[in-house]
Order: C-alpha cells, then sequence, then structure tokens
C-alpha cells in the first residue's frame, strides 16, 4: 500500500512518529502506538416523499497509547501539530509511573501474514461523489415500497456513508494504513390496515463505495420490507414457556453474537468475568459445531483488512467441533495468554482505546435440511428475526427480543407471533443445540455492537434448533 | 491537511472551556453561511475535557485523558435544510467547509416547513452558561494527583490492600471475589449556541462519577456481578467510599436464585432501573413519532390516558440538579412544566419543523429533567414513600432490580422485557429469581400503577423514583 497518501493527510513523518513512540515509552512503558483518523460521513434522509435532510460530517485526529504490562494509558488529540500530540504522547506515558526502562519492545507473538489486498476496495469513492446523485435513488426505494403493498403509510429512507483513512505504527516499528468504507441503506416503513398500524424496517449495510447504490439493492430491500408484513398484522402473542425454539437462517445470528460471543472475549476472561473463563480446550457443545468470528468476508460490514491494533484482518476459530478453541484477543490479552493476536482489536474511532471484539459472527453449516429440523418439532417456536438482546457476561444469562416468528405445531409453521421475548442461559442453549441447518445465511443489516464503544459488525447462523428455551407470552 | 487554528485548544479556566475568539469564530461561521446565500443558520460550538481512572482489583490499570470539540452548522437555503459537523476548526477549513455545505443544501429539496424558531421562543437567559447552577469552579484546580486519589479511595480492594488486609478476608464460604473494576471520571462540558435571527445561549456543566462493579462466584462456581455509582455536579459532593461495598452487595444478595411460577403478580421496580418503563412515553409524546404514525399516543393531547397517580412534571429550571438547561438545541427556552399531569397528557415534544408539519403548537424538542412525582393508592399519612413502603404495601410480588433485553413496540405500545429481581412475601425479600419475563402494554401498565415512590436518585437527570404496578404478567 502506498503510504504517501496517508502521510500526506496527516501531515506526519514516519520519524515525528517514531519521536512520538519514544515519547510515549518515556516513563517504562512496554509497548506503544499511534492511531492516526480521518473520517468523512455522508447523510441522506427521506421522508414524507421528499429527500430534505442531509449533510456530511468530518473527524479528525490521533491517538496515543501506552501499555505497561496489562495497564494503559491513552490519551488523544484532534488534530496531528506535533505539539499535541506529544502533549498526548505524555499524557499516556504517565500509566507507566517510572522512569524510562531498559525493557525490550513488546512482544508480538506471531501474528498473522500481512493482507495480500483490502477486504474493501471501492469502486467508487463515496469522497469522490456529489450528494445530489443519491437522490433518485431513495425516491425509487420509496416508489417501490409503495408499489408493493396498499398498505404502506409511510416510508422514511435513510443513506448513509463514511470513509475512514487510518494510519497506525507501533514501537515494533511497524507501520499499517487502511481505507475503510462503510455504507448503510435503511427503510422504516409504517404499515396501516385502517384499524391499526404495523411497522418494519429493512437495512444493508457493506464496505463498498458508491458502486452498492444500484436498481438492484432498491428492489431487493422493497421485498424484504413487506414480506411477511400479512403475518404481522395477525400475529399474537402465544402462551408463554418453556419450548424448543428453532432460530431461522441468517438475522437470528445475532443471538450467537450476543449470547456466546461476548464472553468469549478475552478481557471477559482474562478478569475472570465470563462464564466461559478457564474453559478452552473443553467440550461446550455437540461435535460438529464450529462457531466463526471472521474479518475476511469481503465487503461484509465486520471486515477488517487490519484490526485498530495494525494486527492483519483474520477468521478464528473459538468453537471448532464443540470443543472452546479460542478467545477473541487485542494484543493485551494474546499476551496475557501466550498466544497470537486474533486481529479483535477494535475501536470507534481515535477517541478510544482498542478492546476485544467481533467482527462477522457466524456458526457455520451442519448437514440437516431446514425443513426436516422444523418437522422434528411437535410443539415450539421459530424465530426469524429477534432485535434488542443483552447478555449478562458473568451469570450467561440473555434476553432476546422476537421480532417475527411462527409456531410450530406437529412439525408445521402456524399461528405468527411478536411481541414476546425468548430468555435463556449462553452455555446451556449452546449445549442444547441438537440440530444444524445446512443454510447458513449472513445477515448484511446494519448491526452495531456497543459494548463501551460502537464498533459496525454482523452476523449469520443457518437454522438451528434448540431443546429448550423460556419463551415470554401470555 | 494540517492548517493554523484560529480556535486554540486552550484550557479550563473560571469563564469554561470556550474563549470569546472562538464565540467569534462561530458567529464568523453565521455570517460566512449568510454571504454566501443562506437564508438563515445556527451554528452549535461544544468543547469538553473528560479524565478517568479506572483500577482493576485494587491497582490502577486505565489512565485516560480525553479533549474534544466540534461545531454543528445548520443551514437553511432557499427553503432547504442540513446538518453539518467538523473537528478541523479553523478558519479557512469552516469557510470552505461552510461554502460545500450549502452546495449539498441545494441539491435537496425545498421543506417549507424548515425554519429557525421565532425569537420570542428562544432563551435569552443563557449568558454565562452558569446559570443552571452545574458547574463546579473548583474543577480546574483538581489535580491529577487528587483525581488518582478519588479513584483509590472509592476501591474497596485498595483500601484492604492499603490497610494490610488480605483481599479475601470479604470473602465467606458463600462466594469468592473474581474482580472489582472501578473508575473515578470527572468532565466539563461547555456549550455556545448562536443563530442569524440574534440569539446566543451559553451551557456550562461539571461532573464527577465514580462506579465500580464487583464480579463474585459462589462456592457452585456460579458467577454473580453487582454495579453501583454515584455522580455530582460537584466533587465536594461525590462519595465514593460506599460504591465497592454496595455493588458487592448488590453482587451476593443474587446467589441462589430460583425459579418462579409464572402469572400475574404485583411488581416493584427499583429506582435504579424504572426509568426503562418512563422513556417510551416519551418516544410516543415525540411529535416526530406522532407525525410519522409510530406512536401509540397519537390524539392523546389533553386526554386523561393514564393512571390519574401519574405525574411527570419537567422541571428543566432547576439550578444545581443535573439536567437541567436552559434551552434545547434550536436554543427555544424550557420552563418547568406538566408532561403528564393526573394520568392527563399534557404536552407533545414539538420542535419547529414538526410544529409546522403537525399544526400543533411548538414546545421543546424534548424532555430535560422529567420528575415522576409520588403518589400512593392506599392511605398514607407519610410524606417520604420508601421502597421498604412500597414492597409493605404491596405485600407480595416481585421487586425488579434490572431489565434484561426485551422491547416496546412504538406502534402499539406492547412491551416484554427479560428482568432479573427478587420475589417478595408480606413486605420481605423471599429469595432472587432467575430467566423471568414481564409482558404487557404500555397504556395498561400505567393505568395499574399502585404506587411511586419519594425516593428518586439526586445524582440521575431523570428523577424516577421506586415504582409499583398490579396484576403484571411474568412467565418464566
Amino acid at each position: 500500500m502506498d503510504n504517501g497518501h496517508f502521510t500526506e493527510t496527516f501531515n506526519i513523518t514516519v520519524p515525528q512518529m517514531e519521536q512520538l513512540v519514544r515519547t510515549a515509552l518515556s516513563h517504562g512503558g512496554d509497548y506503544a502506538d499511534l492511531y492516526l483518523e480521518y473520517t468523512t460521513y455522508n447523510d441522506l434522509l427521506l421522508r414524507d416523499g421528499e429527500v430534505t435532510s442531509g449533510g456530511f460530517h468530518i473527524d479528525y485526529g490521533a491517538g496515543i497509547r501506552v501499555l505497561k504490562g496489562e495497564k494503559t494509558g491513552y490519551a488523544y488529540a484532534e488534530n496531528t501539530d506535533m505539539q499535541d500530540l506529544t502533549a498526548a504522547a505524555k499524557a499516556a506515558a504517565m500509566i507507566a509511573g517510572g522512569t524510562s526502562s531498559c525493557a525490550g519492545p513488546f512482544a508480538v507473538t506471531g501474528t498473522a501474514q500481512a493482507p495480500r489486498g483490502s477486504f474493501y476496495p471501492m469502486r467508487i469513492s463515496w469522497r469522490d461523489t456529489s450528494a445530489g446523485i443519491f437522490l433518485p435513488f431513495l425516491k425509487d426505494l420509496e416508489k417501490r415500497i409503495f408499489s408493493k403493498d396498499s398498505r404502506v403509510a409511510k416510508v422514511t429512507a435513510r443513506l448513509s456513508s463514511s470513509v475512514s483513512d487510518i494510519m497506525m505504527y507501533n514501537s515494533c516499528g511497524e507501520l499499517a494504513c487502511d481505507t475503510r468504507p462503510l455504507a448503510s441503506i435503511t427503510a422504516s416503513v409504517i404499515f396501516s390496515d385502517g384499524t391499526r398500524n404495523e411497522s418494519k424496517s429493512v437495512s444493508r449495510s457493506f464496505r463498498m463505495g458508491a458502486e452498492i447504490v444500484t436498481d438492484s439493492i432498491a428492489e431487493e430491500m422493497a421485498e424484504d420490507a413487506v414480506a411477511g408484513i400479512d403475518l404481522r398484522f395477525e400475529a399474537r402473542r402465544p402462551k408463554g414457556g418453556k419450548m424448543p425454539v428453532v432460530m431461522g437462517a441468517g438475522a437470528s445470528g445475532i443471538l450467537l453474537h450476543e449470547a456466546m460471543g461476548h464472553s468469549f472475549e478475552a478481557d471477559f476472561n482474562r478478569k475472570g468475568q465470563s462464564i466461559f473463563s478457564g474453559r478452552i480446550g473443553k467440550r461446550i457443545c455437540a461435535p460438529g459445531i464450529n462457531i466463526v468470528d471472521d474479518g475476511t468476508i469481503m465487503y461484509n460490514r465486520g471486515a477488517c483488512t487490519y484490526d485498530d491494533e495494525g494486527i492483519p484482518g483474520q477468521k478464528t476459530y473459538m468453537v471448532r467441533d464443540g470443543i472452546l478453541n479460542s478467545y477473541l484477543h487485542d494484543r493485551i490479552s494474546a499476551r496475557w495468554y501466550g498466544v497470537a493476536p486474533t486481529g479483535n482489536g477494535r475501536r470507534e474511532s481515535f477517541r478510544f482505546n482498542p478492546i476485544p471484539r467481533m467482527r462477522a459472527t457466524y456458526m457455520e453449516n451442519g448437514a440437516t435440511s431446514p425443513e426436516d429440523i422444523i418437522a422434528s418439532v411437535k410443539k415450539g417456536i421459530y424465530v426469524d428475526e429477534f432485535a434488542n438482546g443483552q447478555v449478562k457476561i458473568g451469570e450467561g444469562d440473555f434476553t432476546f427480543y422476537v421480532k417475527s416468528g411462527r409456531l410450530i405445531e406437529n412439525g408445521t409453521l402456524t399461528m405468527p407471533v411478536k411481541d414476546i421475548n425468548i430468555i435463556g442461559n449462553g452455555p446451556q442453549a449452546l449445549a442444547d443445540i441438537t440440530a444444524v441447518g445446512n443454510d447458513l445465511k449472513i445477515d448484511n443489516g446494519t448491526w452495531t455492537c456497543g459494548k463501551d464503544q460502537s464498533a459496525a459488525v454482523s452476523c449469520g447462523i443457518p437454522t438451528v434448533l434448540v431443546r429448550s428455551l423460556t419463551v415470554g407470552g401470555e | 491537511m494540517q492548517k493554523p487554528e484560529i480556535i486554540d485548544r486552550g484550557e479550563i479556566s473560571g469563564a469554561g472551556l470556550i474563549t470569546e475568539e472562538e464565540k467569534k469564530a462561530a458567529r464568523h461561521c453565521i455570517g460566512k453561511a449568510l454571504e454566501l446565500g443562506a437564508g438563515q443558520a445556527r451554528v452549535s460550538l461544544s468543547k469538553s475535557v473528560m479524565d478517568s481512572y479506572s483500577l482493576l482489583n485494587g491497582e490502577l490499570d486505565k489512565v485516560m485523558h480525553s479533549a474534544d470539540r466540534s461545531i454543528f452548522i445548520y443551514l437553511f437555503a432557499e427553503g432547504k435544510y442540513g446538518t453539518f459537523s467538523t473537528n478541523m476548526l479553523d478558519t479557512r477549513s469552516l469557510d470552505g467547509f461552510i461554502s460545500k455545505a450549502l452546495e449539498t443544501v441545494r441539491m435537496l429539496a425545498p421543506d417549507r416547513f424548515r425554519q429557525l424558531p421565532s425569537p420570542e421562543r428562544t432563551a435569552c437567559d443563557a449568558v454565562t452558561g452558569k446559570e443552571t447552577g452545574l458547574y463546579d469552579p473548583a474543577y480546574p484546580e483538581i489535580t491529577a494527583e487528587r483525581k488518582l486519589s478519588a479513584a483509590m479511595s472509592g476501591s474497596m480492594l485498595y483500601n484492604d490492600k492499603a490497610g494490610g488486609i488480605a483481599g479475601s478476608c470479604r470473602e465467606t464460604d458463600r462466594y469468592s471475589i473474581i474482580s472489582e473494576e472501578c473508575e473515578y471520571s470527572d468532565s466539563v462540558d461547555d456549550n455556545y449556541t448562536a443563530d442569524s435571527q440574534g440569539f446566543e445561549g451559553r451551557h456550562m456543566e461539571t461532573s464527577f462519577a465514580f462506579c465500580s462493579e464487583l464480579t463474585i462466584q459462589d462456592n457452585a462456581g456460579n458467577r454473580y456481578s453487582g454495579y453501583w455509582w454515584e455522580s455530582s455536579p460537584f466533587l465536594a459532593s461525590l462519595d465514593v467510599k460506599d460504591c465497592s461495598k454496595t455493588a458487592l452487595e448488590r453482587a451476593i444478595r443474587q446467589i441462589g436464585p430460583k425459579r418462579h411460577r409464572s402469572g400475574k403478580f404485583r411488581m416493584v421496580v427499583d429506582r435504579t432501573v424504572s426509568s426503562r418503563l418512563v422513556s417510551p412515553l416519551f418516544n410516543a409524546l415525540n411529535a416526530m413519532s406522532i407525525q410519522q404514525k409510530n406512536s401509540f399516543l397519537e390524539d392523546s393531547l389533553d386526554r386523561k390516558v393514564f393512571s390519574s397517580g401519574l405525574t411527570i412534571m419537567d422541571l428543566a429550571r432547576t439550578p444545581g440538579k443535573p439536567g437541567s438547561r436552559l434551552y434545547d438545541t434550536e436554543g427555544v427556552a424550557t420552563s418547568d412544566s406538566p408532561v403528564i399531569q393526573e394520568g392527563t397528557v399534557k404536552e407533545y415534544f414539538t420542535n419547529t419543523y414538526m410544529a409546522g408539519k403537525t399544526g400543533l403548537a411548538p414546545t421543546v424538542e424534548g424532555v430535560s429533567r422529567p420528575v415522576l412525582m409520588p403518589y400512593s393508592s392506599w392511605d398514607s399519612k407519610e410524606k417520604e414513600i420508601s421502597l421498604q413502603a412500597v414492597l409493605e404495601s404491596c405485600g407480595n410480588g416481585i421487586y425488579v432490580c434490572g431489565f434484561n433485553g426485551g422491547n416496546c413496540n412504538p406502534v402499539t405500545g406492547d412491551f416484554s422485557y427479560g428482568i432479573e429481581g427478587f420475589a417478595f412475601r408480606n413486605g420481605k425479600i423471599s429469595h432472587p429469581v432467575r430467566e423471568m419475563l414481564v409482558t404487557g402494554n404500555m397504556i395498561t401498565l400505567w393505568n395499574s400503577l399502585l404506587a411511586a415512590g419519594s425516593d428518586a436518585r439526586g445524582c440521575s437527570r431523570w428523577q424516577i423514583p421506586t415504582l409499583a404496578f398490579d396484576g403484571v404478567d411474568f412467565s418464566a
């Protein structure tokens, strides 16, 4: 990669970055890194038939981190003046609380190969396009949605995009540069049948340039926006209780992210707070089940050519064949556990220090067809869309809101259900998976993880049967 | 990319973070926008500084220093509107930024309802930024050593070690401590907002906070965590010493949860989480939600929709209390006013834009400092309504101390939340419950209000006390 664009963007040279790192380590830190960011955001909003709101936003600055053992010092400046960056380096250095040491540089225990190319090359950069050319797209999207169902009462559609130039330099002398696009299209629809209103939202998000804006994505989203709305008008709360739950392929993967993925993040495990602490190498679910966190899917919202510590993007098996195989590591936890970083050190912006975060989290395919899984359930519930999940890391207890689903009666999908929750315990639910479908689907919605900081992620899952979960109903 | 800056990165002084020069630069943005053809413009310049000191198991784990700044520019041109922001604040950058922003605005569709609020609605009493009484004049003098000392003093394990006490002394045969995480933080926020009709407003506030999270493990290997925090606009009022102790108690009391049968029970909701049941009401009272048919409180204005016991005031102008503010983001003056009075909806939150679109009278864009007034459905001569009084009056039921996931459907008001808490009998807590859900409808729920305590936490912006409801559906 040509670093010239980045050093010019940030008006800084490699020797200057070396000098800042030296300053950051002047109180005895083991490791220091710089994270420089220039992000431009664009936003267009259609409401009541017209694109009447829009804007753009700029964020620019640099963060400096110092590590001393597992301790972190962090400071940032909203410019890249050497004077201000030096002040930030000195502030971050204070974590070491001593005088300069002769300790060697932070040892990285075997990083992955440098990526051969970006996981998200832009054909048409958002920075080279004018907002005006996207107005017809949003109007077309609205028109397509209205044309597909006479009950559509209101459509709000939004096109958001950002491009981030990131440059990272550390005390190991490693320099990594990355240009990260992120584009999101969302449509929120209110349906009215004259007596009742129902709502539905659809979204698509990819790390892509303006080439994402096509007729085909508008048509696909319009189809999704009205799909299943008849069922939503008919849906009722079912009778609650413990029962088998079939999670539909795709968006149900958010349960995997919340209920299991967070418990695999190494910071929680290093501190002994996760229910999976100390269980590496142990069986936690049935043989044949593989759970992955993957930063290498081209154009995926969770893709990372490099993570925010300069570690190349990679695919990490958290669970392999039912055995807990790996936690998700940043540099701190990797050193603590004596393993290689897994490329999960991520941050919201230069204002934050990196911590272990997920990327695209999914379960790999099993052998059973989804039809056979549903047919195997005498009385249970099928869920195709979850929302608002939450997990307690220590206890492993989770709760998820069911946006849409169906009852399963004698192996057949029957009454549509809504406005209920499913509650369970992560490790128990994993152990209770009795069938995995062969229909893995990655959901490309606008998933954002909120563990102290926001991070763009995605999720996926094949159709999965959990033997028993608590379903809240009437 | 780097250019000389007109807006300095100034240190905090008694006059705040924003200097006169920076205010002048913000007004320059308005002038530039008008010069380039905007009909109206508003700018909002914000600067903040935050320091935090985190401890893990009694030892310093992380120090962080943040200094943020941004300028938001709202442009109204040829009946069109756009919002723009940047943290690159030198004059040459800003001039180019505004020029490009106006080009973008001109591409958008016109919307005749986009305009600044009429000048007589804007605040005229937010001059120094200190009128709300939320600025601690001691802030600039607080040293890094004192901040670190505050962080250390709140840590139970640090104090144990400092006192030569082994970390395990608090452990019993029931549990052991897995970790203690504490954080002390302080911040100052300074905002200057001005518009092309002559409005100028300033708001400054300091905040000091300490939080503690304890994770324990019982003798069966089950983990539980407890959390507690204190905060205040003034350092002298921040009492950190019992934070970790309270967090530990809240973790310990969760040991040994039992399954509870499903059914209809009285529900008492702890003051630390009761705002979760109030926020769907405010969302539904927003004129944007009404206009977009995304509210279960459509056509509710001046109608009695809830129990007579429900009164929520927006006391935005109470000096020295978190949440107070004299103007909203449009610059519109806030006031002390009822939102819901004895069950009757008294206010839709209606900004200038939504007032134009809906024909509703403009109010403010949202709630500032809601205060849910005490109430009891039983005869009580006591002035104060405590948690214990509410539990005793309710007799038997579920005491909810946390919500775990769930949702409220904004169109119907139907909700379903995971909960954690305790069963109580004859007013006394009997045992923790697990894997329970509460379901219902917001209008039905608030019509079954039994009591609202007088115990809202003073450190919260939303003054929502202990609440009690009758006949709530729980499933397990």
